[in-house]
């Protein structure tokens, strides 16, 4: 993808190889990942989905392999520089400390201001919170909130951080279905009037069904299928990705994964059209 | 803001405190010695001891601020509140390399100099601790973080070692080497090596300085290693100089002072209790003014009471309660 000054604005991952020990983590992945969408990352556990993620965001150094944010090898940038594009929040946060949400969303600025928050930090920041509807509970400490609050405050920070990029490492892990529907919700808000470009991966594939434009399938440390999420959900590719028997089903014309093994074997899982 | 009232008090109160502290301990300096000899005080000898009881109070200032700030930070890089360097013995590493450096310098021509050369000595030492630190850290403390009892039983058994290494060096000097290294290694709040104190308070200032400077970043880094990171702090870059400059702050405090065990564990700790936010810029300046308090007060009550035992043994000793609690509090055992 080029932008209107013929400069190349993506993100690639090249050859990309990982191991820990004997155990080969990434196999030579290769991926583009196109702007302005959202593209989710599925997979079993252990596939490897968030080992691609961090070197992704350079939080890893991979064994082999490079990634080029924006047509530069990652690794000839500084720090600071690639935490102006890319954000990630990982999978588990626990916290060490007793932090208010104000405080937290503004460490979001950090490569920005480095601690010292001017006019347009204190905006930014303002709008992140208004952004995740947490005005309210704002100075609130973060281990006062509820899961669904504490992950609201957590995006919040990296929407301050004001990057091109978010890498959201599985979002919906613990929260129920109402938030993450709202969750989902509000990083299709992100796309569409934020123009960013979100790479989430997540368990559930319904919701990546539903929210995700592209859809990544990794197992055993590659790439199995990559393309547009209506062509992803398919009952032969899942169920050579997760090894399991898939049925899918339509319904309100969009797909929709079952994934119980029916209770009498002989009744084959027919597409229930509405 | 309120708290930053709050704080400013707090700061105000701690700087009265040690001002207090100073005087009880140059009256009790003063009038004890007087007391001691029975000899009257005469000006000449009042201003004899006052000079020396006021290199005391800088000796102790300087290692007092070194262990608070390098405490501070060596929990922060480690993710942890219970540890701190002296904790997981790197004052048994400083005792270890000082008697190998007596060892070799009788028995092999060119190495004389290592030990007598206070410069020499003191840049082997620290050179010494900073690569022990480096591989504690690659090796145990950065995959084991969250495991305290773990790390602490390491540290254990890591000081006992280097300590049973030093005592089987000792074996094999000679008289007069031993005096040597009994000089150099029996240095304590009442016994301070006074020839460098004039060099290390200028050097404390710059390691201050250097650990304030990067509060902000510190603070990030409480987030954890990976939101740190995918907030631009160069992590590994920021680990390796936290190392190099801690092992410096920990040689010059142990050459001038000794082992202080559990004074910063102690400052650390009840400064964030005092004034309960996560921001270093107010923690590392807290908990600097904690630990020469507590030195410089508890050594003066300890002389104004005339006792034998010198307050650091007091302070590990309350130190090490307060340690055990924190532990059951935090494993919640
Ligand atoms: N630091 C590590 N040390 C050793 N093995 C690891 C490490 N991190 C991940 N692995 C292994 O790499 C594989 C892929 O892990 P991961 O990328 O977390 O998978 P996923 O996110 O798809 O569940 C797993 O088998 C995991 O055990
Ligand atoms: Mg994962």
């Amino acid at each position: 993808m080029l932008n209107f000054k013929g400069e190349q604005t993506m993100i690639e991952i090249k050859n990309i190889s990982q191991a820990y020990g004997n155990t080969q983590v990434l196999r030579e992945v290769n991926l583009i990942i196109k702007e302005k969408r959202i593209t989710a990352l599925i997979g079993a556990n252990g596939a490897g989905k968030s080992t691609l993620l961090n070197v992704a965001a350079n939080l890893l150094e991979p064994c082999a392999g490079t990634v080029l944010l924006d047509g530069k090898d990652i690794k000839e940038m500084k720090s600071q520089d690639i935490a102006k594009r890319i954000a990630i929040l990982k999978q588990t946060q626990h916290l060490n400390m007793r932090i208010s949400v104000r405080d937290l969303v503004s460490f979001g600025r950090y490569p920005h201001s480095q601690g010292r928050l001017k006019d347009e930090d204190e905006q930014k920041i303002r709008q992140a919170i208004e952004y995740m509807n947490l005005k309210e509970i704002e100075n609130k400490f973060i281990d006062e909130l509820s899961g669904g609050q504490r992950q609201r405050a957590y995006i919040a920070m990296i929407l301050a951080q004001d990057t091109k990029y978010i890498f959201l490492d599985e979002p919906l892990n613990n929260l129920d279905i109402k938030y993450s529907v709202e969750m989902m919700t509000i990083l299709r808000k992100l796309v569409k009037e934020l123009s960013k470009t979100v790479i989430i991966v997540m368990h559930d594939i319904n919701f990546a069904a539903a929210y995700a434009d592209d859809i990544v399938a990794m197992k055993g440390g590659q790439i199995m299928k990559e393309g547009a999420a209506q062509d992803i959900i398919d009952q032969t590719v899942l169920t050579e990705v997760f090894d399991h028997e898939f049925c899918i089903a339509n319904v309100y014309g969009k797909k929709v994964c079952v994934y119980f093994p029916p209770e009498d074997k002989s009744a084959k899982g027919d597409a229930i059209n509405e | 803001m309120e708290n930053n009232k709050r704080i400013r008090r707090m700061f105000f109160v701690l700087s009265i405190l040690i001002i207090v502290a100073v005087i009880i301990y140059f009256y009790a300096r003063v009038i004890g010695k007087s007391l001691d000899s029975g000899l009257p005080l005469t000006a000449d000898i009042a201003k004899k001891i006052a000079s020396r009881s006021a290199m005391s109070i800088l000796g102790m200032t300087v290692s007092a601020a070194l262990i608070a700030v390098v405490s501070l930070a060596f929990q922060t890089i480690t993710e942890n509140r219970i540890l701190t360097p002296s904790m997981i013995g790197f004052d048994s590493v400083f005792m270890a390399t000082q008697s190998v450096l007596v060892f070799l310098a009788s028995r092999w021509a060119v190495s004389k100099h290592l030990f007598s050369n206070p410069y020499l000595n003191f840049l082997i030492t620290t050179g010494m601790m900073m690569v022990i630190s480096m591989l504690m850290y690659r090796i145990i403390l950065r995959k084991n973080k969250n495991n305290i009892v773990f790390l602490l039983l390491f540290g254990l058994i890591l000081s006992g070692m280097i300590r049973s290494f030093t005592n089987y060096i000792e074996v094999l000097l000679n008289p007069q080497e031993f005096q040597q290294l009994k000089a150099v290694t029996s240095v304590t709040i009442t016994n301070m090596n006074t020839g460098i104190i004039l060099l290390a308070a200028p050097v404390m200032l710059v390691l201050v300085f250097l650990f304030m400077r990067k509060s902000r970043e510190y603070d990030v880094m409480l987030l954890s290693e990976s939101n740190a990171k995918s907030l631009g702090v160069p992590y590994t870059k920021r680990l390796n100089t936290n190392l190099i400059l801690i092992a410096l702050a920990m040689a010059i405090t142990t050459a001038l002072i000794g082992p202080l065990t559990f004074l910063g564990l102690l400052a650390v700790n009840i400064a964030r209790e005092l004034f309960r936010t996560y921001k270093h810029s107010v923690l590392f300046i807290g908990s600097i003014l904690i630990a020469i308090l507590f030195l410089v007060l508890g050594q003066g009550i300890v002389e104004l009471l005339r006792y034998a035992t010198p307050v650091t043994v007091l302070i590990d000793l309350v130190g090490g309660v307060y340690m055990i609690c924190l532990i059951l509090k935090e494993n919640k055992l």
